[in-house]
């Protein structure tokens, strides 16, 4: 398997090969740009939520055991279950693994940290993350790749082994 | 360069390339300024003097400070909430106007959080220092241990321990997460191993993908929509610690949101600053421009006006309640010794910053600096009000007392507010100063 890559001036130029690319019949590309791009499902906002909610559950339920049953403390006859006093730290320990669960969720999705993969050979790729907008095509026929991403106005086209 | 009006653009230059070539250059060293190490030397200083201070205190104790009763919270509680305030409005400025889309915040969001970020810090020290036993501030933890011993889960103190430890945590993890993008700039940009390898490390594989981007684009925007409102509650806490005490000057409903409002003034004041001294500094004029001026300007007159409606509040409660406790503690307020504190928070926060309804004003850079500077040391003098003021007229007329800081607790704040500095201008020498990706977006949308 090679990994074909292309570079393209902007993000409108990178668009349009992919398309053509696509119709083309080649299916294993990825693309790669310097600013966010792509609107799409992910089910990280799941997480958070998630996170938050489990966060905020065991931070309320912490206080409750330890007011209620490990510690109680008969303060004029106070009830010991007092569940407004819980809410501030519940909603802090609720937002903390909310936002941990996030960024560390974004990791664990992206597979992140892999400091290098195959497609990083690529000299066209130093840009991509600065001014360029890149398209790498995974596949067993790069001639014809190579030819594709030429004829659809790529700067610059690399190969290397995937 | 031309002088800043409120009329510039967002960006006078819409070039991809010059922006991202001048922001990385910083880190690299390509561009060496020669101001900067004038600039590091007093602050490194003051920040040694900070270590000193505390080294004493842990080898003398809390008495070498000026607290004592009445007044047994003094600077250190003064210079924490203030501290915790300025890191407020990073904050705020980085989230709240990311979802409100506002086209000005992608040039100053790095430094807003960045200050955060150090404002954090310093805030931080405080509550630990003051604790008079700080070896064992881990008790405030709640964890199973031999003694039996819980702490407190319905006081506001306990609270604000959690509060700071969330605050502080998510700044710095939603910091991070916003560098990733420009730590990968910053590696494939980087032209020696030592910085490849360097910011490959903290990139942790960034690399731009459309599957990264989506997941980052989405994850991005929920968690500047939890931190927005994390800021209002680290604040609301941190007024509640007062609120809750049945102290004179203190017990009132109004202070949480009290507390918000000075958050955001002293916060956008010190961005200002910063955004000022920093744009010169690292010549990133053509990205912050008069129009980032006019906003902030524009922020600080706004909470300043919250600020002055929150004065006028408190002062009506106290009356509206007749309660003979608060009107004598109020009345020493506006009349007693310590009068001129509270009638200099008054014209800093509140009727100088009146000035910036004239347009024209809020691009004059001396006066905007001067303002910002005043702010910063109203509302030093809006803490010292609420600690100081209030703790030195209790109930009971027997217990009234005079309180001023020693020499320990002037150079503790002075060095506090050298590693605040310090701080940044080290984070600028190794992170970029201006978010690039976010530029790229804005820049692309002006073109």
């Amino acid at each position: 398997m090679r990994i074909v890559v292309g570079a393209f001036p902007d993000e409108t130029a990178m668009q349009a090969a992919l398309g053509r690319l696509r119709e083309a019949g080649f299916n294993a590309i990825e693309t790669y740009g310097p600013k966010p791009a792509g609107e799409g499902h992910s089910p990280l906002p799941l997480v958070i939520l998630a996170g938050g909610l489990f966060g905020a559950a065991l931070g309320f339920w912490w206080q409750t055991h330890e007011t209620v049953q490990a510690y109680p403390l008969d303060i004029g006859g106070r009830p010991l279950f007092s569940w407004p006093a819980y809410v501030p730290i519940a909603l802090e320990i609720g937002i903390l693994l909310a936002i941990a669960s996030g960024v560390f969720g974004f990791f664990v999705v992206n597979r992140m940290p892999r400091l290098w993969e195959p497609v990083d050979d690529a000299p066209a790729m130093r840009r991509a993350t600065s001014d360029r907008w890149c398209i790498a095509i995974t596949t067993e026929t790069p001639e014809q790749a190579r030819h594709a991403l030429w004829r659809f106005a790529a700067l610059e086209v690399d190969e290397v082994a995937a | 360069m031309t002088r800043p009006s409120p009329g510039d653009p967002v960006a006078l230059s819409t070039s991809n390339e010059a922006m991202t070539a001048h922001v990385s250059a910083v880190p690299f060293r390509a561009q060496p300024f020669a101001h900067y190490w004038l600039a590091v030397a007093p602050f490194g200083a003051l920040t040694g003097v900070l270590l000193g201070s505390i080294l004493y205190l842990f080898y003398a104790g809390v008495g070498i400070w000026g607290i004592d009763w009445p007044v047994a919270w003094g600077f250190a509680l003064i210079n924490y909430v203030w501290w915790i305030a300025i890191a407020s409005g990073g904050t705020f400025i980085s989230a709240l106007f990311y979802l409100t889309r506002s086209e000005w915040r992608n040039a100053i969001n790095r430094i807003a959080e960045t200050m955060t970020l150090f404002g954090a810090a310093c805030a931080g020290i405080y509550p630990i220092l003051h604790l008079g036993r700080p070896w064992f501030f881990y008790w405030l933890f709640p964890y199973p241990n031999t003694m039996g011993l819980w702490p407190q889960f319905r006081s506001p103190l306990l609270w604000d321990f959690f509060a700071i430890l969330t605050y502080v945590t998510s700044s710095v993890l939603f910091w991070y997460f916003g560098l990733l993008p420009d730590l990968a700039t910053m590696r494939d940009r980087a032209t020696s191993r030592r910085w490849q390898v360097f910011y490959g490390a903290l990139a942790l594989g960034f690399r731009g993908s459309s599957t990264q981007w989506r997941h980052y684009h989405v994850t991005y925007g929920v968690l500047a929509a939890i931190m927005a409102p994390l800021v209002c509650s680290v604040h609301s806490i941190v007024g509640l610690d007062f609120a809750g005490a049945a102290t004179p000057g203190w017990h009132s409903t109004q202070f949480p949101p009290f507390f918000i409002f000075g958050a955001f003034l002293s916060g956008f004041a010190t961005v200002l600053l910063l955004v000022m001294a920093l744009r010169r500094l690292l010549n990133l004029q053509a990205w912050m421009t008069g129009r980032h001026l006019d906003v902030l300007c524009k922020l600080m007159l706004t909470s300043s006006l919250f600020v002055g409606y929150a004065y006028v509040m408190d002062g009506f409660t106290v009356f509206y309640g007749g309660e003979k406790a608060d009107i004598v503690n109020y009345t020493a307020r506006l009349f007693g010794y310590y009068a001129p504190v509270y009638w200099g928070a008054v014209l800093f926060n509140v009727m100088l910053p009146q000035l910036l309804w004239v347009r024209a004003l809020r691009v004059n850079q001396l006066l905007v600096t001067l303002l910002c500077c005043g702010v910063i040391v109203g509302m030093w003098f809006e803490r010292y009000t609420i600690v100081v003021i209030s703790l030195h007229r209790p109930h009971l007329p027997s217990a009234w007392g005079l309180y001023h800081g020693s020499l320990w607790d002037w150079l503790t704040l002075m060095g506090t507010a050298g590693l605040f500095v310090f701080g940044i201008l080290l984070a600028i020498r190794i992170i970029p100063a201006m978010s690039m990706f976010e530029m790229r977006e804005t820049l692309e949308q002006r073109r």
